[in-house]
This record gives structure tokens, sequence and C-alpha cells, in this order.
């Protein structure tokens, strides 16, 4: 094995865990002088193990073959390992609530391996690395969860790591069960066994133990019962980590083994043209976390609980993407998935602002934000909108280019695709601007506490930054749906649905 | 000019609502005297003559070019009368509006918009300007009546609208349907294809897939037409409203509806309906001449039961306009007989231009009474004025008894020429109707027995008799009862014409 | 002075009055006004230009947006799109005239305002179903906005429904727009393409009346007209206009320009029961306005019976009855915003009532002529009285109806009398009342303002111009019907 070609690939990976490395001794140093570290320090650090990380993959892109079948080069991983670190800079600048976090070393250094261990999911194509990876962040997300000492805390760090585990089993029982079918452990490998015997009994069933595991990642109902918890109890920044990153890394793998490694073996969820196959099983679970995830999350005063509700929902979009299996679909949904992201990180940011002030994150908290923080209000606006899929925002373009694309790509001829399940999914979507506005009807029309303290620079970049970047992204799509779409393309030969 | 005419009290009213701050008499007045303009202008015209094709003058706009449909004016001898009725009857409304204290601003300036769109309607040459004036009607009618009628005038003036309304409204279905059908609602053109006998040919091709016949296609636009007129005249059963509306409005108000609103629906009878739908006019005339004679009957037996002079006089105006539509049916009924013909068709008209006048006349006079008596007008409140208020009761008998044909007063030509047609061509309604003239005479003769005879009334031993003002506002209108009557000429020389070119249409 | 004067005028002036610092926020009210007069003068010139030179090839914008999606932002203005154009500038102007003393947080009213303009512009203006799409749906946080902090009666309840219409409509029309990409090949979004691809007749049985529906739901169609007059009530004026005035006419517009000519053969099983509807929807909005209290409800359901007009001109699908559906847009925006205007601020801003039993005492037609004289005309041309806009728009939809459905022109009748009636009735109750001698002396009244009077005067005159003159508008009606997309609609 080539160590040097190696080490420059996983360039940003071991820049984070250096930085890492660096968070732990400079706590300690600090704290052994009697005194907690000061969180802006560590944080600091952080932020700049980030920014470091995220300019060596634009400086120094890695470049021929992978050193290691472990690794994949391909241009989504590197898009994608683009991704979760801004996503995850964007969820250090997250200010904790006061208290929550008594060790900014451990914690800060447990977040910088959950992005190292979602960077490497995201660049693999070999089974067993990609459990190993997945399992790092997951891990560290588990703690994460689960840092301030309060019972709502701990209860979700521990509903999380309960159904983590089992998951995890789930996915390494697939995992080996594929690799016991094709005898290969990457999942081009996997497709050319495929291609030989396609409807194996062995292959589908490790498909779907896989499934139910990435179900649980991505919080598709019915795996998403730790996801309420987790994010009304967890710090806003693991929050943050879990809602954006996580998810838009377990779609990627998700995209890796139906579009590279099962691809042969999708069958079609057409009304009334069913051909038996994964994509079935993906639409009904697209369907239930549709339907789940809005009407439950109608019911909800908790901001942070509309909030998992509503990733609930949203997974179930992604996946309708999916069900296309095709890569102008996977494209539209990988689009949403960074779009839903920032909307979600963003909102998450103003809930802290929010429950700094009014000390919780009930709905009746937002009332008279307009007149606390007009911007902050404005960019609440421009999440909630993006999240609803209204004009001009991201999250309208993302969810009409998902529809059309996953339609599109499975209409054939004169026989129409997945219509029930977009219709479904367009339907449920408008029903979805009712609670986002129930809580932008408090921020704007409903008078509230008008006298306001300001944020600090690094949460309001956090609110900032997703705001414009989701308007930018509204206007000028092609920025982001470009490149992904291309990077779909070079990773599944331009593959279209096979029927 | 002819557009200086119909648009000329339109700026009067224009130049009212812009005149702020201007007092009740003061617009009163300017309003009278503006209105001295169309006369002027329709004095001109008749001294200008006509050119060979008949028209005195004529003006028109694209307005839809495509469907052929344009703003047409155009006045001819027969327009001229009724715009000469309407100027005048105006500038008379006006006058004793102002003499009775009754003008304001927005009073003045809708009788001045009302008197614009009378003039459209008396001019226009194609349906969708002649519809539009018919219309815009409503509006000023509506709210002269509602706004300074008497206590039920909200109710009264409500039925008006929505049952002309409605009326209206058929009408225009009936004439999109010529328009769809035949593709001009232009009347001329009309006209010359019904002649031909094109109409029904062009409208059975152009409704083919309704597998209706184009005589029966044709009727149903007649009849969708003659609605819209029905209601406007009012012919019996459609007159329902007419009574109400009539008594609640004030006095001034009165006349403006049965001198000139009535006149629109006789005028569209006779020089819309009639020339279009000849050959369906023949199938229905035996219909509508007994819906005619119903309506000189009933108009006349109700007014007999009557106890309001205003409401005698509401119904005598049904009963006299009753003639009109006797005599329109009538003519198509005719086969050729050119002269009854024409004699019933003049009779029509100049019955129209005389009853306007000689209503004027009468119902002026009940405002005089009113204004006496402190608003009564019931038939027994009154008695023995003859030898209180002879002037008075002098020249409103000689209105009363041009109502009742006298030879000699001018609306003894009109009904004349109109038995003179009927009794040719429908004999047994026009001897039917004779009974409608008899009736007439009874309530007439008895209206002028309890309030000008008998034992004077109670208190109306201090009335004054016509003041000067009052004398003067008389004067024209008794010259122009007396003056036709005597000289029939001086009207019947701006119809000859018009009446002969209208019969060609209707030859068979 | 292109048309795209309109869009960047409203957007640029959206950013601008929200970019006020707040010690200027009373110019936030002149910068809109600028940017709509700007917006309707481009409109203007745009109209005349076309009728100077009906033949010139139309202003047209096309340039590349989202590749892999195949949109494309294409603008285009035919001469109904500039007709369109030009009602809404006006509109708009009379909004924010009617609206110039309003004192609450006036830099996001108008704003919020100036963006629904943008939008609307945007619709008419575009060529792209994903860009049209776009603009229609950028319309419905403002729309909510509006209602929601600025409103009267109910206003979050009637600010949520007519949202949650809005929005559920876009849904169907998402459905409806995605379905139709997807089998024309899924390459592109422009209407041309779309509307030239070869669907098969059941694919179409099923997606037209989707994509028709969404669209229609904003055109206020029975039964799902039910959002437009609680919305309407409870907006503010400015917004109330804007909604009956322009924002309805996106839904019919997108039926004629999107819905129809994508799935001509859909449209033709479903015309019947489109007319149905609208025939319904103008019997139900005329009989319901009947019998209300509030005068604003009165004028809210008229909204929803003349756009059962529109619809039914659509359904006849001829010459004529897309010409009426189409002029009746125009109307039908113009009185809708007048009556808007003259009820919801001339006399509420000075009564605080707007129930017609309460009005009695103020005696309007004495205390507050001008008003009465304006609401009197108003509804004259709401009745749809000859001389003004709605009468040339409901005798060619009637014609258009002699062509296709001549049964339906019976309940039509009906529909137009009682449509008198309820006018009158809201008339005589609010501005004429029966007034006894024991009633009270009403109070005095503040005279109208100039902003009113303009604004009074500029939709009057346009009803007008349009009743007296309606050539002109039909030769840009025409020339936008002369477009490729509407040859298979039209028999």
């Amino acid at each position: 094995m080539n160590y040097s070609a190696l080490f420059q690939q996983l360039l940003p990976e071991v820049i984070l865990v250096v930085t890492a490395l660096a968070v732990l001794a400079t706590a300690l140093a600090i704290e052994g002088r009697g005194k907690p570290a000061p969180l802006s320090v560590i944080s600091s650090i952080t932020c700049l193990g980030l920014l470091l990380a995220g300019a060596s993959l634009i400086l120094f892109p890695a470049t021929g073959e992978a050193a290691t079948p472990m690794i994949a080069l391909d241009p989504l991983a590197r898009l994608f390992k683009g991704v979760v670190i801004a996503l995850g800079l964007l969820a250090v600048l997250l200010p904790p609530a006061k208290d929550e976090i008594r060790q900014p070393g451990e914690f800060h250094a447990l977040l910088l391996f959950a992005i190292t261990g979602l960077c490497l999911t995201v660049g693999t194509n070999h089974l067993l690395f990609l459990f190993v990876a997945l399992e790092l962040a997951s891990l560290s997300l588990y703690l994460l969860a689960g840092f301030p000492r309060t019972a709502r805390a701990s209860e979700a760090s521990l509903k999380y790591f309960l159904f983590g585990g089992v998951s995890a089993a789930f996915l390494l029982f697939g995992l080996s069960l594929i690799y016991g079918f094709s005898r290969a452990a990457t999942l081009p490998e996997v497709a050319t066994a495929l291609a030989a015997d396609p409807t194996s009994p062995l292959a589908i069933a490790g498909l779907a133990m896989v499934l139910a595991g990435l179900g649980f990642k991505l919080a598709a109902a019915p795996f998403h019962y730790w996801a309420p918890d987790v994010y009304q109890g967890a710090p806003a920044t693991s929050v943050a980590l879990v809602a954006a990153a996580s998810k838009a890394v377990g779609l990627v793998v998700l995209v890796r083994f139906l579009l590279v490694g099962f691809h042969a073996s999708g069958g079609s969820a057409a009304w009334g043209g069913i051909v038996s196959g994964w994509s079935v099983w993906l639409s009904i679970l697209a369907a239930g976390s549709i339907l789940f995830g809005n009407l439950l999350a109608l019911a909800q005063t908790s901001v942070r609980r509309l909030l998992a509700y509503s990733a609930v929902a949203n997974t179930g979009y992604l996946l309708v993407g999916l069900c296309a299996n095709g890569a102008a679909a996977a494209g539209a949904a990988l689009f949403y998935v960074v779009v839903y992201g920032l909307a979600t990180l963003g909102a998450l940011a103003v809930t802290a602002a929010v429950e700094r002030e009014a000390g919780d994150d009930s709905v009746a908290s937002f009332a008279g934000l307009v007149h606390r923080s007009p911007l902050q209000a404005l960019a609440l606006l421009v999440f909630m909108a993006s999240l609803a899929g209204i004009p001009p925002l991201a999250g309208f373009v993302g969810k009409f280019a998902l529809f059309s694309q996953a339609l599109a790509e499975t209409t054939v001829g004169t026989v129409s695709g997945i219509t029930w399940l977009v219709a479904l999914a367009a339907v449920m979507s408008a029903v979805s601007l009712y609670y986002y506005l129930q809580v932008l009807k408090q921020a704007f029309v409903t008078d509230g506490e008008t006298a306001a303290t300001g944020i600090g620079i690094g949460h309001a970049l956090a609110i900032g930054v997703p705001a414009v970047a989701l308007v930018v992204l509204g206007l000028f799509p092609s920025l982001l749906l470009e490149p992904v779409s291309t990077a779909v393309f070079v990773l599944s030969d331009g593959r279209v649905n096979p029927l | 000019m002819l557009l200086t005419l119909i648009l000329a009290p339109l700026a009067g009213a224009a130049l009212l609502a812009a005149w702020r701050g201007a007092g009740d008499r003061a617009a009163g007045r300017f309003a009278a005297w503006w209105s001295l303009i169309p006369i002027v202008l329709v004095a001109l015209l008749g001294f200008r003559g006509a050119n060979p094709g008949g028209a005195m003058a004529a003006w028109s706009l694209d307005w839809i070019p495509d469907a052929g449909i344009a703003l047409t004016f155009v006045v001819d001898g027969t327009s001229w009368l009724f715009l000469l009725l309407t100027s005048l009857v105006t500038t008379f409304v006006l006058a004793i509006s102002l003499q009775k204290g009754l003008t304001s601003r927005s009073y003045a300036a809708l009788i001045l918009v009302m008197e614009t769109m009378l003039l459209g309607v008396f001019t226009a040459r194609h349906f969708i300007p002649f519809f539009l004036c018919w219309e815009m009607t409503l509006i000023p009618a509506y709210l002269l009546i509602r706004l300074w009628g008497g206590p039920n005038a909200p109710r009264a003036a409500r039925r008006f609208f929505i049952v002309t309304l409605g009326g209206g409204v058929c009408m225009l279905l009936g004439f999109l349907a010529l328009q769809i059908g035949v593709g001009t609602m232009d009347f001329g053109q009309l006209a010359e294809m019904a002649s031909k006998g094109d109409l029904t040919k062009t409208l059975a091709t152009a409704f083919a897939g309704t597998a209706l016949t184009g005589p029966t296609l044709l009727l149903f636009v007649a009849i969708a037409v003659l609605l819209g007129l029905a209601v406007k005249i009012p012919i019996v059963p459609f007159h329902a409203w007419l009574p109400d509306a009539y008594a609640e409005a004030p006095t001034p108000i009165t006349i403006l509806l049965t001198g000139l609103l009535s006149k629109m629906g006789v005028y569209g009878l006779l020089r819309v309906f009639l020339p279009i739908f000849p050959e369906t006019f023949a199938v229905l005339a035996p219909w509508l001449a007994a819906l005619a004679v119903a309506t000189v009957l009933l108009g006349a037996l109700a007014a007999l039961a009557q106890k309001d002079l205003k409401r005698i006089l509401a119904y005598s105006s049904v009963n006299h306009l009753g003639y009109c539509v006797l005599a329109a049916a009538a003519v198509v009924a005719s086969q050729g007989d050119r002269e009854s013909a024409s004699s019933a068709i003049s009779g029509a008209f100049l019955q129209a231009f005389n009853h306007g006048i000689i209503a004027s006349a009468m119902f002026f006079g009940i405002a005089i009474l009113e204004s006496r008596s402190g608003g009564r007008r019931g038939l027994d409140d009154f008695g023995g004025l003859r030898a209180r208020v002879p002037v008075l009761c002098g020249l409103m008998g000689l209105a009363i008894f041009a109502s009742l044909g006298l030879p000699g007063l001018s609306g003894f030509i009109g009904e004349f020429l109109v038995f003179n047609g009927t009794f040719g061509l429908l004999p047994w309604a026009a001897a039917v109707s004779v009974l409608g003239l008899l009736f007439t005479a009874v309530f007439l003769l008895r209206l002028i027995r309890k309030v000008f005879h008998g034992p004077l009334g109670e208190g109306l031993s201090t009335w004054p008799d016509l003041s000067t003002a009052e004398r003067w506002l008389f004067a024209p209108v008794i010259a122009l009862i007396v003056i036709p009557g005597l000289w029939p000429q001086v009207l019947l020389r701006f119809l000859n014409a018009d009446t002969l070119r209208l019969l060609d249409f209707l030859k068979p | 002075m292109t048309p795209a004067w309109t869009l960047l005028s409203a957007f640029a002036g959206a950013l601008l009055v929200l970019l006020l610092p707040a010690r200027s926020a009373a110019l936030s009210r002149v910068i809109a006004l600028a940017a709509a007069t700007i917006g309707a003068l481009a409109a203007g010139a745009g109209c005349l230009a076309k009728l100077a030179h009906p033949d010139a090839a139309p202003w047209s914008f096309d340039r590349d947006w989202i590749p892999s999606l195949g949109a494309r932002l294409h603008l285009q203005a035919d001469g109904l799109s500039l007709a369109l154009l030009l009602l809404t500038g006006l509109v708009a102007i009379a909004g924010i005239l009617f609206s110039w003393n309003i004192d609450k947080r006036q830099r996001a009213f108008f704003s919020l305002f100036l963006t629904i303009i943008g939008g609307v512009y945007g619709v008419f203006l575009s060529r792209d179903a994903f860009l049209l799409f776009v603009c229609y749906e950028v319309v419905i946080l403002p729309k909510y906005l509006l209602i929601a902090i600025w409103g009267s009666t109910r206003k979050e309840y009637g600010a949520m429904k007519l949202t949650m219409y809005s929005i559920g409509a876009s849904a169907l029309i998402l459905v409806g727009l995605a379905a139709a990409y997807a089998a024309a090949g899924g390459t592109s979004f422009d209407l041309q393409h779309l509307a030239a691809a070869d669907y098969s007749p059941g694919f179409q049985a099923w997606a037209f009346p989707v994509l028709f529906l969404g669209f229609a739901v904003l055109a206020g169609v029975w039964p799902f007209h039910t959002w437009a007059p609680t919305g309407h009530v409870a907006a503010p004026t400015a917004a109330s206009m804007l909604l009956a005035g322009v924002v309805m006419k996106l839904g019919a517009f997108g039926a004629l320009c999107v819905a129809m000519p994508i799935f001509p053969e859909g449209f033709a099983q479903w015309r019947g029961v489109i007319a149905g509807l609208a025939v319904m929807g103008v019997l139900y909005g005329a009989f319901t306005a009947l019998s209300q209290k509030d005068l604003k409800f009165v004028i809210g359901y008229s909204s929803v019976s003349h756009m059962g007009f529109v619809l039914l001109g659509l359904a006849a699908a001829t010459h004529w009855g897309l010409r009426g559906a189409a002029l009746q847009m125009i109307s039908h925006g113009v009185i809708a915003g007048l009556l808007f205007g003259i009820a919801g601020r001339v006399v509420y801003a000075r009564t605080h009532t707007r129930d017609l039993a309460e009005l009695r005492s103020f005696d309007l037609w004495r205390t507050l002529p001008g008003a009465a004289v304006a609401f009197t005309l108003a509804t004259a041309a709401s009745m749809g009285l000859p001389g003004f806009s709605g009468f040339v728009a409901e005798i060619s939809v009637a014609i258009g109806l002699w062509e296709s459905f001549p049964l339906l022109l019976i309940p039509l009748i009906l529909g137009i009398v009682i449509t008198g009636a309820f006018s009158l009735r809201a008339l005589q109750k609010a501005f004429f009342p029966v007034r006894g001698e024991t009633d009270a002396k009403p109070p005095k009244l503040p005279p109208l303002t100039w902003p009113e009077l303009t604004a009074i005067v500029l939709l009057l005159a346009v009803s007008l111009a349009i009743g007296i003159y309606p050539k002109p508008w039909l030769v840009l009606i025409d020339d936008g019907l002369a477009s490729p997309l509407f040859q298979s609609i039209l028999p």
C-alpha cells in the first residue's frame, strides 16, 4: 500500500483527527491549571481545523488511483466531504445553552471524530470500511447527544444508543449476508455478482437489513422513534450534526448501495405496474415517513420536536427520489438533502437564539420575534419557507426537481410512474406549510416580548450563512445541482431506470 | 353635431359633479338652462332636414371590428321626433323640479345623465349602443325613484330595477344569438336580411346542431327580445312594477318615467323589433294583439278602480301605450294593405309622442295639486276646484281631454290614425279596444267631476290659482297639445318618409 | 422601456423598501408608488407599442437557468400578457394609493405588497412552466403575512385558510406539471414543448383535471372557493384589492395558458364538468352574496360569481369564450379592486364598520357622497351594465357559451339577474339607507382624500374605457390568443 498516496487522499480526515487531538491536548493543558477550558478557545481551534480540512479538500483534491480499495475517490465523495465539513462548521458555531457543556474539550473532540467518521463514510464503496466509518460517527454522536448532564439529554442519548445499536446490528448482519452472497467486499463487485443472479434471496435479505439499518440513520418511519427525543434533549450543535450532516451521509450511503450495488434489482413501484424489487419497499418507507412525519408534526408545540417530525417527513421525500432508481432523481435527492440540512440547521440556530431569550423552545416563545430581532425573524422565514418548499428558496427547487425527476425517471412511454407517491408527497408537503406557518405566525403576527439581547458573531453566522445560501441556491440552483448531478452520473455510469 | 347633442347633457352632469359646493337651487337652475342646449341642437337638426337616405346626422365608431360591432348613431325623422320629445320633457322636468324645490346637484345630474342615454337609445342603429344606453337609464332612474320618492320608494325602485334588468338580459341574449347566428347586430343589416328572408336561413344553418328549424329559432330569439321591450312599455302581464314606481316616484320623475322611459319600449318595438322580426312577428301578432287589447282594457279598468290620482294616471299610461302595441300588431298582420299599415304606424309614433306631452301636462297638474294640498292626492280629497282655481282646472282639463282623444287636440290624431289603421287590419281587436276608449273616458271624466266639480273640498278655499311661473311652465306644453291637434302635418312630415321605408321592409 | 421593467421595478422596490432605515419609513409609500408606476408605465408602453406595431415580434428573454432540469428563464410579452401586466400595474397603483395612510409597519407592508406584484408580473410573463410556477408560489407567503398582520375580522383564520388552499392547489399543480414533464420526456419545462408533446388520452384524462383544478382553486372555482370570501374580507384593503383583482387571475391565467394547452384532449373530456362548476359558481356566489351582512363579504362572494364567468369562458373554448374570459379577468380585476377599495378603505376607515345594518346610521349618501357615487358606478360595472367593462366581457362569454353550451345560458340569465339583485341590495343598504325622521343625525365624516379620489378615478376610468371602447383591449387579447399554444383548444 502506498501510504503517502493514502495520506494525500485522506488529507481532510487526517487534519480533522489531528485537530481533535489538538483540542484534547489544549483542553487538558488549560484544565491542568485548575480552571475549565474556555469554550471560545476550544471552538476556535475546532473551526480552524474544519476550515483547514475544507481548504485541503479544495486545494489538494485526491487524484489518481485509490491507494486502497477501501476508499472511493469519485466526485460524489469529494463533494459530500465538503458538505459534511461545511455543515459541521456551521454546527460548531451554534452556542450551547448555559452550563450545557462543561467539558468543551471532550465535546469538540468528539464532534471532530464524528465529522471524521462521516467524511470517511461518504468516501467508501467497501462494505466493511463503511460499517467501521459509520460506527465511528455514530458512537461519537451518541455521546454528543447525551453530553449535558440533564435527564432529558441522558434519555435522548440512551434511546439513540439503543436504537442505534440495534440498527448497527441489522446493518452488520445485512452486510455479511451480502458478502456471503457475492463473495465481494465492494459495491461494484456486488453489482457484478447480482447481475448474474438478480433475485437471490440472500442478497435481497441482506439489502433489506441494510435498508433497515440506514433507515435508522435517516430517521425514516418506522425507525424514527429516537428522533424527537434527541432533537429536544441534545445540545443544539449535536442536533444540527445529526439532522443535517448525518442525514446527508446516510443518503449518500443509500445512493451508493442502491445505484451502484443493487441497481439491477430495483423493480418498480409504479401504480399498476409494480415489479418486485427494493423500490417497492422504499416507496412504502417513503410513504410512511411522509404521512407519519407530517401528521405528527401538526400536533407539536415544541419547535425542536416539530423539526424532528419534519425530519422524518423530509426523509420520506428523499426516499421518493431514490425510489426512481435513476441518477437524475438521486441527484435531485442529494441536492435536496443539502438544502434541507441548511434549512434545518438554520432553524435550529434561530431556535437556539429564542431559547436563550425565552428559556424554552415552545412555539409560543417565538411570539414577537420580528420586534426583537427583525433579521432573525427574516432568516426564520427563509428557513421555514424553504422547508415548506416555497420559492424562490432552494427548498422549493429541491422538492420540485426531486418530484419531477422521480416521475420522469419512472415514466416509460405512456405508462406513468410513481405518480401516487409523488402526489402524496406533494400534498403532504402542502400540509407541512401549516405547521411551519404556526411558527412563523408567532414570529411575525403575534405580539410578544420586545426587549432583545444580541447574539454572538458565530451564532449570527450560523443563522446568516444558511439563509443566504438558501436564497442563492434558490435563485441559482445550478451552482449545486449541476455538480451533484454530474457526480451521481459519474458514480452510476449515467445509469437510468432499467425498466 | 349628433355626438355633441348626445353628450351635451352628460357634459352638464359632469360639470355639476365637479362643481363642489353648488347650492341646490343654483345647481337646478344651471341644469335647467343647460338642458336648453339639446333643444337648440335638436331644432337645428330639424331645420337642416334629411339627406336622401333619410338620415339627418350620423356618427359611428368601431367597437369590436371583427364582429362588425360599431357604435352607430343615426338621426332620421322618427328619431328626431323622439329626440325632440326627450329634450323638451327633460327641460320641463328640470324646470318643474326647480319650481317645486326638489332639485339638488345629484338630482339634476342624474336627470341629465338619463337624457344622454335616452338620446342615445332613440338614435342608435346598432344593438350594442342601443342596449348600452337602454341599460344605462336604469341606475339614474333607480336612484331618482329611491332617493327622492315616497315612503315605499325603495321597494318600488328595487322592483323596477330588477324586472327591467331581467328583461334587458333576455333582450341581450336574443341579440347575441343573432350575432352568433347571422354575424351582425346592426339594425339596418338585420332588417335587410329579414326582408330578404335570409335571417331564418342563416340562423338555421348556424344552429344546425340544435335540430330546430329556422323559424322556430327565430321565434325564440324574437320572444327573448320582445320580453325586454314588453317590460319597458309595459304590456300586460309585465306591468306589475309600474303603478308602484310611478306612484312612489316624485312627480317630476314620474313624468320622466312615463313621458320618456316607456317610450323607449314603444320605439324599440316599432323601430327595432318590427323590421327585424316581421315574419315571426306575424306569427306572434294575434297573441300580441290580444295582449295589447288586454293592456288597453285592463289599464283602463284598473284606472277606474284607483283612488290615488297618480295611480289613475299611471294606469292610464298603460292603457294609452297599449294602443301603440296594438298598432304594431296590426301592421304585421296587414298582408299588404299599405295604406292602413302606414296609418297605424304613423299613429303609433304620434301616439307615443303625444302621450309624452300630455302625460307631462297631467302629471304637472297633479304635482301642483299635491303641493297645494300638502301631499294629498286622493280622488276624494278635492272637489269644486273649478271655481276656486279656474286656470289650473282649465289647463288640466284641456290635457285630460287631449288624453281622451278629443278632436282638435293632439291626442286625437294619434288614436285616430291607430284605429283608422287597425280597423282595416285587425277589426276584432280594434273593436274590443274601442271599449277601452270608453272606459278611459269614464275614469277621466270621473276624475274631472270629482276634482273640479261639486262642493268645494275642505281647506281648499284658500288656494291661490296658478302663479306666473306655473303658467309659463304650462304654456309650451299646452301649445304642443293644441298646435299638432290642429295641424298634425307639423309632426307627420317628419314621419312619412320613414314610415314608408319601414313598410318596405315589411313587404312579404 | 421593456416589459422587464415591470418585474424589475417591483422586486427592486420591495428590496429598497425593506432596506430603508426606520426613521425614513414614511418614504416607503413613495418608493412603492414609484415602483408601481414604473411597472404600469412599462406595461402601458408595451401595450401601446403592440397596438402601434401589431406584427412586431414580441419582447422576449430566454436564458439557461437549471440545465439539469431543463428549466429556463423564458419571459415573453405578447398582447395578452401585456394587457394583464397593465391591469396589475393599475391595481397596484390604486392599492398603494388606498393604503396611503397606513401606519403599522409601513416598510414591511409595502415590501410584501410589491413582492406580490412582482410575482404576479412574473406569472404573466413566464413562458416556462417551472418559472411560472415559481412566480406563482412566490406570492403565497406575502399573502399570508399581509392578511395575518394587517387584516381584520378573523384575520388569522382567513389568512391560514387562504394559504392552505393556495398551497394545496399548488401541490396539485406540481403533480400535474411533473407528470406532464415526465411524460414529455423529462427534458424541458418550456410551455411550447410541453404543449407539443404527445400524451395518451388516458393520461390526459387524469392529468388534466389535476393540473386544471390546481389553478382553478386560485380562480375561486366552486366548490373550492370558500377561501376567497373569508380571505378577502380578512385582508387589509390593498391586499383584498390585489387578491381579488389580480391574484385570482393568476389561477385563471394558469388554467388558460398552462393546463388547457398542455392537455387539450383532457380538457375536451372535462370541459362539460368545468362549465357546470362554473355555472354553479356564478349562481352560488350570487345567491350567497344576496344574504350577506358584511359589505366586504358581498364583494367577496361577488368575486366568486364573477370568476365563474371567466371559467365559463374557458370552458366554452371558442375564440369568443377565451376572449371573454380574458376580458373578464381584466374587467373584474379593475372592478373588484374598486369595490374593495371603497368598501374596505374609504368607508371602513371612516365608519369602522362594514355591517350593512350598522352602516345605515351613517347615511353615507349624504355624509360621504363621493364614495356613494363611486360605489354606485362600481356596482353598475359589477352588474355588467353596458358602458362598463363587465358588459363587454360578459357578452363575449355569453357568445362563447352560446356556441358551446347554449343551454347553460338559462341559469346564466338567473345569475345575472341575481347579481343585479345582490349588488343593488348592498348598494342601497350601505349607501342609500331608508331613514326615518326619528333617526339620530348621522355623524360628520371626513371627505375623500386626494389619494383615494385618484385611485377611484383611475380604476373607474379604466372600466369605462374598456366598456366604451374595447377595441384596443381585444386587439391585445387576440394577439395573445393567436399563439400556437391555443390552437389545439380552439375549434
